[in-house]
């Protein structure tokens, strides 16, 4: 009997009175590629972080080598060879490649040596099937660049349970594929790799068993060829799928509020044209890596086009910074609500005025905090968020509701033109039916909507009309009726693709 | 840390106004008075309190916007050098036959330069304030020594002595008065008008501020121009309170002002702390060297206890983290 | 294949134009100043150097982990203070045990600023304002306002800055140069060739990732924080040897010019890059524009305030600028390699169906 990699058996973790995982059974196999899906909350991250050592379980038992271990920290955890690779790379922009892999190599004694660093570093990346200059600081590598080199860093550790969280997230659709062929070559080597993903099409392209957790609690383990979409889609939700994603008639109107012609930005995109009514929901489609928000932070003056021309409500206009595109009516709301869309520290209030802070400005100046707060609380009830008071701090809130107050922030300006930049990212599903309804509403009020959004099913059942993009080119706009995930995929790749999806 | 402009119409936000720093540097402060008070009947008289400020007035005035540029995100090294490079171009256009209230106005304007100066390095070329200060502390205090060189200038007219060094306002010297016009201004400022809450905005994260709307380049420009400009009038007030200036006037003062922004409760990460705060810092700092002068504690000693202060203003916080932390553990 | 000896990086790029500059300026002022670059100039820049450079090095090991130092000044003060009462008092000492004595005072007050820095969590630029304020009021209170004055001191000591290594064709190469130079190349294969070393690098560079990988950050804080202390101890004996008469503000100030020594070397005020070598020719630069400065007619010798700010302010807008130009070229030498590859490598995408 092949002994498992890693075991954990009635895992429970509470933070307090929260239950964050309940009862909570696997086992790894070595070689294997394991997946692990659950929305948002579900208890997936906590779960890696029991597994790496960075908490202590509440009860339960890891058991690594037939021995039931405790982690006291990462160390250890790394020690016997379980290491997570996440998002936000952990490499160090300064060094060059060869020394991040092995900078934290205790076995090879104190000193340095270069040449036979370099030769392992060749030797590893060979495994992995990749080539590139090694001799490169950190800092020039892309970000599908950077997380090999934690992968590889890793390898020279001897890992033996690697656990990928959502890696292909930010990535090209050829950065994407390399990373599953280095998860496969890592299986192939005796690996247990996990693999956290929401892009469930990965998930059965390469996963040889997957588990379902929702709401801290274990669902099921079963082996891929066991499952369907619909079936884990039910397990992650509990509930039978389809209702969220009907259709709503298009409420386009006839004047053309925003066109865009042959916009381009020297080495990111070029060539970008298309219009957007009022009362239009125009989604831009394609896969990450196609540069939908580089054109959306051009319109919006954060990285303006060096060519082309822009046109809102019929007049030429030069955006150059936000606040020209805001006087223009434009608002954009981040992919990144934590990083660029949101205060964390500072209370609802504070973020939902931040756009139109002159509004609660007095001509003299002093801030008008009453019409401050009515404003949030208005908003506190149009878009439900759960929150004890507008004066609690947006780091206290949940995703869904943290994004409600970003929506917040820019709806308050009324604006003509909304750029909603993946606007379910990361929100449970509840939260996310609601985000839709206010976009709808939204463009039923005459706004005109650029959606950009990774989401295929997201993208049909909002767009009116659909862009696709593809490494910083327009493939196509297409009406949003007729449009099929086949079709959408057919430009976003660039090929034609022979099979059907179902 | 106190959340800025927090709204106190409910009681649990009074409440938690009151454990917060402020609350903590309110009982120091009654400590340290109740210390005072107690080794000298003299303590609380107005002509001591008077003369404590005083002795320090040029400095408290300039921790009054220490304290926006700190809660800005950024820091300013370079403000006693300004003040040094006041003095002493105050004191040359005098000699060189430049009539005092024009020469007033033109050192206004060198602090206005001073600051724009460094503006424009940190704002449109993005080097780091810390840098960029460090090097003008440095350069604006060279400037200071070509005018002056190893001189000493005095002899001021009369008003300008008598503006420095008498009362001007019943018991108030003219110093005295600018330091509370300025607090109340200032304090206006921050916690209650659009530019101070973008003050705390960028302080926060700068660039979900740019991606709002703010115009961050311009705040901390202007930002940047008022300290020194508030330097360059400290520098002058210094000139007028001691009768003279030498190429060392006010040299090492930023540390004291720095530290006095920093035992307020302004975190050196930006984004918190209030002009209160710093005004209760600045009481008992002022207060504490009092009570040491009483106690014939010398001023060396006095200077290292405020380093030691300082490093605890941020050492008790943490530990009170560390073991809130350790007693239930947080999901992070 | 035969590999280049030295990487052609940003790094040395920098080395390679601080080069370039000393020698601009000093051919410039050769032009100047009568009688400019004989054996003079070397022995007084090597001895004033030998002093700064030693601190501006163990600034440097604080700064690459991303943290500062402003209490060296006060630690060599200090620590000059503390050896010349010692040796007034025990003239008979050995010379080695006064050093090492030196070293290990200095370290004391490094380990407090390392232990506040790495283990309490408190800024450094906090730790070290309040210590730089806490050791100076010390040495005052130490001193009890008397002063070490060079009579007190033994012969060798007062004859140390004189005494030479070699003396090449008039060339002296005095014993604290060659000090200097050790603990340079020390330092310098120890932050290249150790792993220990590579660690300060990687804790500037990114903490979160160094604890991430397994680096225990604390003690690399602490250990940058010890030895620039334990450097900054030695410096205090160099001071004393040099000046002999020390007094309560000895060192005042040294702190700004260590950074600035190393700012000017090239290393990143953010961490994670930089060089010792940098360093010691940053504290070169800077000691040469200052003693030229004086000798130059042209401007009054009170410039040179003025002009060590201006140098700074330059070279960090030098690097600024020239790194951001670096990395624009080389991301798009990253772009269009992909999209070659992306055209070149696109094969058919399989869709597997539930």
């Amino acid at each position: 009997m092949i002994s498992s990699a890693l075991e954990m058996r009635d895992i429970s973790k509470n933070f307090g009175a929260v239950k964050a995982l309940s009862h909570f059974t696997i086992a790894l196999k070595p070689g294997e590629i394991h997946a692990l899906v659950g929305e948002n909350g579900a208890g997936k991250s906590t779960l890696i972080k029991i597994m790496t050592g960075v908490h202590p379980p509440t009860s339960g038992e890891i058991i690594v080598n037939n021995r039931p271990i405790t982690f006291k920290n990462t160390q250890d955890a790394r020690d016997l060879g379980i290491v997570a690779i996440y998002q936000e790379p952990m490499v160090f922009p300064d060094l060059d490649v060869i020394e991040n892999i092995f900078i934290s190599d205790k076995k090879s004694g104190a000193f340095v040596n270069r040449r036979k660093m370099r030769s392992d570093a060749q030797t590893l990346m060979q495994r992995l099937g990749l080539s590139f200059d090694l001799e490169r600081d950190a800092r020039s590598l892309t970000l599908a660049e950077q997380q090999t080199v934690e992968i590889a860093r890793a390898l020279s550790m001897d890992a033996k349970v690697i656990v990928m969280d959502e890696p292909t997230a930010s990535l090209s659709a050829h950065e994407a594929r390399q990373l599953r062929n280095i998860a496969k070559t890592l299986k192939a080597e005796g690996v247990a790799v996990v693999y956290i993903s929401h892009r469930l099409e990965e998930v059965f392209e390469i996963a040889d068993r997957v588990t379902v957790l929702r709401d801290g609690q274990f669902i099921s383990t079963r082996d891929i060829g066991d499952v369907t979409t619909d079936s884990l889609i039910s397990e992650m939700v509990g509930r039978e799928v389809g209702e969220f994603f009907a259709r709503v008639p298009s409420k386009a109107r006839d004047n053309v509020r925003l066109r865009v012609f042959n916009l381009a930005r020297e080495g990111v995109f070029e060539s970008i044209s298309f219009d957007v009514r009022a009362g239009e929901i125009l989604c831009m489609a394609g896969l990450i890596g196609a540069r939908r928000t580089d054109v959306a932070l051009s319109i919006f003056g954060i990285a303006p086009a060096t060519s082309g021309e822009i046109e809102v409500a019929g007049k030429k206009v030069n955006i150059q910074t936000p606040r020209q595109a805001m006087k223009l009516g434009i608002a954009y709301v981040s992919e990144d609500r934590r990083k660029l869309g949101l205060l964390l520290p500072m209370p609802i209030f504070a973020n939902a005025s931040l756009a139109t802070l002159d509004r609660y400005i007095s001509p003299w100046g002093i801030l008008k905090r009453k019409a401050e707060l009515s404003m949030a609380e208005t908003f506190r009830e149009r878009l439900n968020i759960r929150a004890p008071s507008v004066t609690t701090n947006v780091s206290d809130l949940s995703g869904g509701n943290q994004q409600k107050v970003m929506l917040a922030k820019w709806l308050n300006m009324r604006p003509g033109i909304l750029i909603f930049d993946e606007p379910t990212r990361g929100i449970d599903v509840g939260a996310k039916a609601e985000v839709h309804k206010i976009i709808h509403d939204f463009a039923a009020e005459g706004g005109s909507v650029l959606l950009i959004s990774s989401d295929l099913p997201e993208v049909l059942a909002l767009a009116d009309r659909v862009l696709v993009m593809r490494e910083g080119r327009q493939m196509g706009i297409f009406d949003g009726d007729s449009a099929t995930q086949l079709s959408i995929m057919n430009y976003a790749t660039g090929q034609n693709i022979t099979r059907e999806v179902a | 840390m106190t959340a800025p402009n927090g709204n106190s119409s409910n009681p649990t936000r009074r409440l938690k106004l009151l454990m917060s720093w402020e609350g903590f540097l309110l009982a120091v402060l009654c400590l340290v008075f109740a210390v005072n008070a107690s080794m000298s009947h003299a303590f609380f008289t107005v002509a001591n309190q008077i003369n404590l400020f005083n002795l320090s007035i040029e400095k408290i005035i300039v921790a009054l916007i220490m304290t926006f540029i700190i809660i800005n995100g950024e820091i300013d090294l370079s403000v006693a050098s300004v003040m040094g490079l006041s003095a002493c171009t105050f004191g040359w256009l005098y000699h060189a036959g430049v009539s005092a209230g024009l020469a007033i106005v033109i050192v206004m304007g060198v602090g206005f330069v001073c600051g724009a100066f460094n503006g424009f390095f940190i704002t449109r070329l993005g080097i780091p304030s810390l840098v960029v200060t460090l090097s003008t502390l440095i350069g604006y205090r060279g400037l200071a020594r070509v005018l002056v060189e190893d001189r000493g200038i005095n002899q001021f007219p009369e008003w300008f002595d008598a503006l420095g060094q008498q009362p001007l306002l019943g018991p108030f010297p003219l110093s005295l008065i600018i330091f509370f016009v300025l607090f109340i201004i200032l304090g206006f400022v921050l916690h209650f008008s659009g530019f101070g809450r973008r003050v705390y905005v960028i302080g926060n994260n700068a660039e979900a501020a740019t991606y709002s709307g703010v115009d961050v380049a311009e705040i901390k420009m202007k930002l940047f121009i008022a300290s020194s400009t508030i330097s360059a009038l400290a520098g002058l007030l210094f000139a007028a309170r001691v009768g003279a200036v030498r190429g060392d006037v006010a040299q090492g003062f930023e540390l004291d002002i720095i530290t006095i922004v920093l035992l307020g409760g302004v975190s050196i990460f930006g984004g918190s702390g209030s002009l209160l705060g710093t005004l209760l810092s600045i009481l008992i700092v002022l207060s504490l060297r009092n009570g040491m002068d009483l106690a014939n504690i010398t001023g060396h000693i006095q200077t290292g206890l405020i380093g030691l202060l300082l490093i605890l203003s941020v050492l008790i916080p943490n530990a009170r983290i560390y073991a809130s932390r350790f007693l239930q553990a947080k999901p992070s | 294949m035969v590999r280049f000896p030295i990487k052609f990086a940003p790094q040395n790029l920098r080395i390679f134009g601080l080069i370039v500059v000393l020698i601009c300026v000093l051919l410039f002022f050769a032009t100047q100043i009568h009688n400019y670059l004989n054996k003079d100039l070397f022995i007084r820049v090597s001895t004033s150097v030998a002093i700064m450079a030693l601190i501006a090095i163990g600034q440097t090991l604080v700064i690459l982990t991303r943290n500062i130092d402003l209490s060296v000044g006060s630690v060599v003060g200090f620590s000059a203070f503390f050896l010349g009462g010692l040796l007034t008092r025990n003239p008979n000492i050995n010379p080695l045990l006064v050093v090492l004595a030196g070293v290990g005072f200095g370290s004391l007050f490094g380990m407090l600023n390392g232990l506040l820095v790495a283990y309490a969590n408190v800024p450094s630029i906090i730790v070290t304002l309040g210590t730089m304020a806490l050791y100076r009021s010390s040495l005052v209170q130490f001193s009890g306002a008397k002063s070490i004055s060079t009579a007190s001191l033994p012969q060798w000591l007062v004859s140390l800055p004189q005494m030479n290594v070699i003396s090449v064709g008039g060339y002296d190469i005095r014993v604290t140069f060659v000090i200097t130079l050790v603990v340079l190349l020390m330092a310098h294969f120890a932050l290249t060739r150790l792993r220990g070393g590579r660690h300060f690098y990687a804790v500037g560079s990114n903490p979160a990732a160094a604890r991430f990988a397994g680096i225990n950050v604390n003690w690399t804080v602490f250990l940058a924080f010890t030895l620039s202390g334990a450097l900054a101890g030695l410096t205090g004996f160099l001071f004393l040897a040099r000046f002999g008469n020390i007094t309560v503000v000895a060192g005042l100030g040294f702190e700004l010019k260590s950074v600035a020594s190393a700012v000017v070397g090239g290393v990143n005020i953010f961490g994670g890059s930089g060089s010792v070598i940098g360093a010691f020719l940053g504290a070169i630069l800077v000691d040469v524009l200052d003693t030229s400065l004086v000798r130059w007619e042209v401007i009054s010798e009170f410039w040179r305030e003025a002009v060590l700010g201006a140098l700074i302010l330059l070279s960090v807008t030098a690097d600024t600028l020239l790194s951001r130009k670096l990395l624009a070229i080389s991301l798009k030498r990253t772009k269009s390699t992909q999209e070659q590859m992306a055209t070149f490598q696109d094969s058919l995408t399989t869709r597997k169906g539930p």
